[in-house]
């Protein structure tokens, strides 16, 4: 029963931009973080400045160049239709992580990828916190159906939705909400069945609180260390998922810039000498997912470091 | 009286690692003449004095005079230690008489006490001269008498020891051994507080049987 | 006897010891010139407040100082060897061998995997060599000296198969198995009860006796400390302050610092009336910002303008002892003034808190509890049926008046929190009435009417959970008011803020986060939102049991000051009976779930005594040299509240045990003439011949 250590210091609470660089500031103390800070920043910005990076547009074809290597002209070649890669990739990022597309030509910020985390992270949060506040017989049901949900293969769950409701952004955003729910509630419960045994949980029973306010206000906020740090390892694997759907022909449809049906349309011509179409995507794809991993095992290191 | 009321636990203990120079200037620092030399588990594999660190001249016949500083310098204490088999050890259940006959048979002046192989405490000749004298509770002021009586009779002592009770005095010592010079005779030493010299001779002299040869007041 | 002929080579020597911790900003120094011995047999008592770096010295000595903690000077001379510098592979020789150390918890140290008899075997296995027949032959001899009954059994058990007091004895057989020259106790007791505590603090006592082992024993605790040790070191924020004999610390305090923990401490031996605790004002300073002369001068009565520009050295002021402060012998002179009458006025904004409602007649109480009990089903482990009830409250019946104070006592265990958990509606009660108010309120918490609920409050023991991390005081506070008081929105900071004047905190905690308070600050704001509402009860769980000595003062005297000010009415539970003494008007002591003995304040400390108080009353170490007290240790442990004892359930331990009839009969209530009921078969003409427990040695000296 030992008493908590006197406090660091009195000085008043920062001001909130010296908050942000405080939080900044652990990220910087972890090169491993620092690392996949570039590369996650670089696909970003790339995406975002995509028309200035290149003069062609992702669907333009150019039959007199295809299957071309590396070249003055296309910096990392062309695709067999005669596509410019690099702009491939650049519109083809800017949906995963800029805009999503909705309509023909209706669109809204933040890409396909991190829509779905979101979505997954709405679902499977409420859920967690149902679970592990309310336990009891909501808890088990809740688990149960969960748990039968990850019993299923990711890949096969992935194509058993895209082939139920057809392929396109919006349903690929369903999809990556859907798949990643159960873990984000698994994690979200846990953390709620630690944080509800706390004595301030029980001052806001005793001062009457409905539920749904103890579990949002009171215990999430609490909660979201560890449910950052997995939302970014979950945009990795909501990528990965993109590309592995896009490869198998489930992705969003042609000609749509979609990395993983790039890599499946330049797949055939591997063999055929001209790898460019289906190795450009690919080390996109690897080197976006590991930089958000980085990103989030550097945070993780560094806000454990001093405990 | 045991060996394990009177000993010293936890003596200063020598690591067989540790350079002859730093040994000697420890036990001098800290005033003492013999440090046990442990292993692991405080396993005993020897013991250094003072005088084992001297070092044996013949060993250096041959060496220059750098050649002497480098050896002396690399001298560990387990070049020169006593080995543990020749080490006199005693173990704490003993008494402490066992512990002075086996200082005085073997001529060493302090024995480790080692219970299941690991030094848990020394004995010294000070310590057991130490007890002798709280045997004899030299401390506090009182008289002290030598009453000597043949060594074959049998009640000597308790006569004695009744007839100071009978006039209802406290006995503060008692203790008593066989006339060095002639063992016929056993001498018994006692020791009364709150009387005085003639009171006490007064009563010693009408025991029989027994001679007063000595009483003093301290 | 002639003077000790043996060498007085100190078993540890420590000069002038700094040791630094890397964190993110840079060096922090955790303990800078620390320097003490601690001869063969004897026992150095080391004392301080949290974060004063006692625990940290003692890692230093045995090297665990983790990945960032370093020594950066001094000496650390073990038997007359420098630690300081030494390979790791010496130090754990040394560390084996030689130097033990026990912890507060004493699962740090136990496997939970492994049967004792393997753990405390392979201690001789590993150092000695021994074989494993006569490891084991060892072990339980040495488990028969720690007075661990059925020692052979034991050693085929796991860790958790036993108590807390008995897994502590056995990392203290363990540490005494390699018959170590030093042995460092930190916080040993600190987790037990105090019965529990009792006993092995004499185990304790009677085991360096035997063995000659030296100890270094830190403890926050100063009863403990006065119990245990032979001299005594006080440490603060990372230097040692003063260091003596226990009877001078305690007799003749010599530092500012010592004095003032001496005034914070309640004391069984003193009267009611003398009792106020006179908390240290200030906050310690964080390693970061050290003031540049005396580490006390900022909170310091006796400072001077020297006092803030050198910083002190540790000389000698007495014989034997040693004191930092430039003005040591002064202040032992002038004796120690109360504050001017000014600071004990009413603090700025209590007028803005009237009395709750008028005083109600005098024989109406506001909280009436009537044979409650509260069973908690646990799944029964036969296959087939029958359900297994834990009895945490079993027939208890308590009387609040409006305005005073209740104290519950009692060990873990007792169902204390049960009691008050059952009453403000965070369990059910399984049987019986539970009135607040004139209402029944037998419900959980969440059918209670908001007029129930905003008049019945709570304020919890833990001030690290306390509150919510993630918002800000003024935020918290302000949830409270706007559920309970219809109050217009700018209103709301104000009345915050003069809350947090009556806290003695202020304004610029308003917007702060809770991890940058200090324990007894989180533990204020936790007080002010549980009287945001102006309720009528507040129940307090151990309100100041995780909080250093300094602040347990301060803390209490602001719950007093708050009740005579509001009137509220409090239930104050507590472990401690120093604590309650001078805080409450009735007390009530529970074991077992039941009461077993209740009345006035005054006479729960004076004969006649249930023997479950009379044992409580001489187990609590108390911080005073002068006083005697008897010796009465229970034996057994508290048996299990699945299945209690027929008949009274004291029954098992009672050192007064009249014999079948407390096995059988439930015992009656007996009224004594102090107004105290006793819940026990032995006749009242008896109990009063009882010998007071607790009895001052001479007159107390003045100040």
């Amino acid at each position: 029963m030992t008493a908590s250590t006197q406090s660091i210091s009195l000085a008043a609470r920062p001001r909130w931009w010296r908050r942000i660089w405080n939080g900044l500031a652990i990220l910087f103390a972890s090169k491993t973080a620092v690392v996949g800070l570039i590369i996650v920043l670089f696909w970003v910005t790339a995406a975002i400045c995509a028309p200035l990076l290149t003069p062609y547009s992702p669907t333009a074809q150019d039959y007199r160049a295809q299957n071309s290597g590396p070249s003055a002209a296309h910096i990392l070649g062309t695709d067999d239709l005669g596509r410019d890669i690099w702009s491939r990739l650049l519109y083809g990022a800017r949906i995963v992580l800029i805009m999503l597309p909705v309509g023909e030509h209706v669109w809204l910020p933040l890409g396909t990828a991190i829509w779905g985390v979101l979505l997954g992270l709405l679902v499977g949060c409420t859920l967690g916190l149902v679970a592990g506040y309310l336990g009891g017989w909501i808890d088990e049901v809740v688990m149960r159906v969960l748990d039968a949900m990850m019993a299923f293969p990711v890949i096969l769950l992935y194509m058993i939705i895209i082939a139920a409701v057809g392929a396109s952004a919006t349903n690929v955003v369903l999809a990556i909400a859907i798949v990643g729910t159960p873990g984000i509630a698994r994690l979200v419960r846990g953390l709620t069945l630690d944080i509800r045994t706390r004595d301030y949980i029980r001052a806001a029973e005793i001062r009457g609180e409905r539920k749904l306010y103890i579990m949002f206000v009171e215990i999430l906020p609490n909660a979201r260390g560890p449910i950052v740090i997995d939302a970014m390892l979950r945009v990795g694997y909501a990528i990965f998922a993109m590309g592995t759907l896009g490869f198998l022909g489930l992705g969003l449809p042609p000609p749509s810039p979609d990395w993983g049906s790039m890599v499946a349309s330049g797949r055939r011509y591997i063999l055929a000498g001209s790898p460019w179409a289906a190795l450009w995507p690919s080390l996109a794809i690897a080197s976006l997912v590991v930089g958000l991993n980085l990103l989030a095992d550097g945070l993780r290191e560094e806000s454990m470091r001093y405990q | 009286m045991l060996v394990k009321d009177y000993m010293t636990r936890h003596p200063l203990l020598a690591d067989p690692d540790m350079p002859v120079v730093d040994a000697q200037r420890f036990m001098v620092e800290a005033n003492v003449r013999r440090l046990p030399v442990v292993g692991d588990g405080k396993r005993l594999l020897g013991l250094v004095t003072r005088q084992s660190l001297l070092v044996d001249p013949g060993r250096l016949g041959s060496l220059n005079m750098w050649e002497i500083a480098g050896y002396l310098a690399r001298l560990t204490v387990k070049d020169v230690m006593i080995k543990a088999k020749d080490v006199i050890v005693i173990g704490p259940e003993a008494t402490i008489e066992e512990a002075a006959r086996l200082m005085v048979e073997k001529k060493v002046g302090c024995l480790p006490v080692l219970e299941d192989g690991a030094v848990v405490g020394i004995i010294t000749e000070t310590d057991l001269l130490a007890q002798l004298t709280s045997m004899m509770d030299l401390r506090s002021p009182g008289v002290r008498a030598t009453v000597r009586m043949p060594t074959d009779q049998v009640g000597g002592l308790a006569r004695l020891v009744n007839a100071i009770a009978a006039r209802g005095w406290g006995i503060n010592a008692l203790g008593g051994s066989v006339y060095p010079k002639d063992p016929a005779w056993w001498d018994a030493v006692v020791k009364i507080e709150g009387v005085t010299k003639e009171e006490l001779l007064a009563v010693l002299q009408q025991v029989p049987g027994e001679t007063v040869v000595d009483i003093r007041e301290v | 006897m002639i003077a000790d002929h043996r060498p007085r080579v100190p078993i540890l020597a420590v000069r002038d010891l700094a040791i630094v911790y890397a964190t993110r900003q840079g060096d922090v120094p955790a303990v800078r010139g620390v320097s003490f011995d601690i001869q063969r047999g004897e026992t150095l008592g080391i004392v301080g407040e949290s974060g004063c770096g006692k625990s940290t010295v003692a890692f230093g000595i045995v090297n665990f100082l983790g990945a960032n903690g370093r020594i950066v000077s001094g000496e650390i001379l073990f038997q007359g060897q420098n630690l300081v510098g030494k390979s790791e592979g010496d130090l754990r020789k040394i560390r084996g061998d030689r130097i033990a150390m026990v912890y507060q918890d004493p699962m740090q140290a136990l496997n939970p995997s492994m049967r004792l008899g393997d753990q405390m075997a392979e201690v001789l296995i590993v150092h000695r060599g021994m074989d494993r027949k006569a490891a084991e032959a060892k072990c339980i001899q040495m488990l028969e000296r720690v007075y661990m009954p059925d020692a052979a059994n034991v050693m085929k058990r796991y860790p958790h198969q036993i108590s807390g007091g008995q897994q502590q004895r056995v990392v203290i057989a363990m540490a005494l198995l390699n018959d170590p020259a030093l042995l460092i106790m930190d916080e040993p007791t600190t987790a037990l009860d105090v019965t529990v505590e009792a006993a092995v603090l004499d185990l304790i006592a009677d085991l360096q006796r035997d063995f000659d082992t030296a100890i270094m024993y830190i403890s926050h605790n100063l009863g403990v400390i006065a119990r245990v040790a032979d001299r005594v070191a006080v440490m603060y924020a990372g230097e040692m302050v003063e260091r003596a004999a226990v009877a001078d610390i305690f007799l003749r305090p010599s530092h500012p610092y010592t004095q003032g923990l001496m005034r914070c401490v309640p004391r069984l031996g003193q009267d009611k009336t003398s009792s106020y605790l006179y908390p240290i004002p200030g906050r310690v300073p964080s390693p970061q910002a050290l003031p540049p002369g005396c580490i006390f001068e900022p909170r310091c009565a006796f400072a001077r303008r020297e006092c803030g520009q050198r910083r002190p050295e540790l000389r000698e002021v007495a014989a034997g002892h040693w004191a930092s402060c430039l003005f040591a012998e002064e202040i032992a002179e002038q004796g120690w003034k109360p504050p001017a009458p000014a600071e004990k006025a009413p603090s700025p904004g209590a007028s803005a808190f009237p009395p709750v409602g008028a005083r109600r007649a005098a024989d109406r109480p506001i909280l009436k509890v009537e044979h409650m009990k509260t069973f908690y089903r646990v799944p029964s482990r036969r296959l087939f049926g029958g359900r297994e009830y834990v009895r945490a409250v079993d027939d208890v019946s308590i009387e609040v008046r409006p305005g005073e104070t209740l104290g519950i006592v009692g060990e873990s265990g007792c169902g204390k929190s049960t009691l008050v958990k059952t009453i403000i509606g965070l369990e059910t009660p399984t049987a019986g009435t539970v009135e607040f108010m004139g209402i029944d309120i037998a419900q959980p918490v969440s059918r209670r009417s908001l007029d129930i609920l905003k008049n019945l409050q709570m304020v919890f023991q833990n001030p690290d959970s306390t509150l919510n991390p993630s918002f800000s005081v003024g935020a918290q506070i302000g949830r409270a008011l706007r559920r309970f008081r219809k109050l217009p929105g700018r209103e709301v900071r104000a009345e915050v803020i003069r809350l947090l004047d009556l806290m003695k905190l202020g304004e610029r905690y308003y917007d702060r986060l809770p991890r940058q308070l200090s324990g007894g600050e989180k533990q204020r704001v936790g007080i002010a939102r549980a009287i945001a509402g102006r309720p009528e009860v507040v129940l307090c769980d151990e309100p100041v049991s995780a909080l250093d000595v300094s602040v347990q003062a301060a803390v209490l005297n602001l719950l007093l000051e708050i009740q005579q000010q509001m009137g509220t009415t409090m239930v104050f539970i507590a472990h401690d009976l120093s604590v309650v003494r001078f805080f409450c008007d009735t007390i009530a002591v529970m074991y077992l779930g039941q009461i077993v003995e209740i009345g006035p304040a005054e006479a729960i400390y004076m004969p006649p005594y249930h023997p479950y108080t009379e044992a409580l009353l001489s187990a609590v170490p108390i911080p005073d040299p002068r006083v005697e007290q008897a010796r009465i240790r229970l034996s057994g442990t508290v048996p299990s509240a699945l299945n209690p004892p027929a008949g009274c359930r004291f029954h098992t331990r009672c050192p007064r045990k009249l014999g079948a009839i407390c096995e059988t009969q439930t015992p009656p209530w007996q009224v004594a003439a102090t107004g105290q009921r006793i819940f026990c078969h032995i006749p009242l003409a008896e109990l009063s011949r009882m010998a007071s427990v607790i009895t001052l040695k001479e007159a107390p000296h003045a100040g």
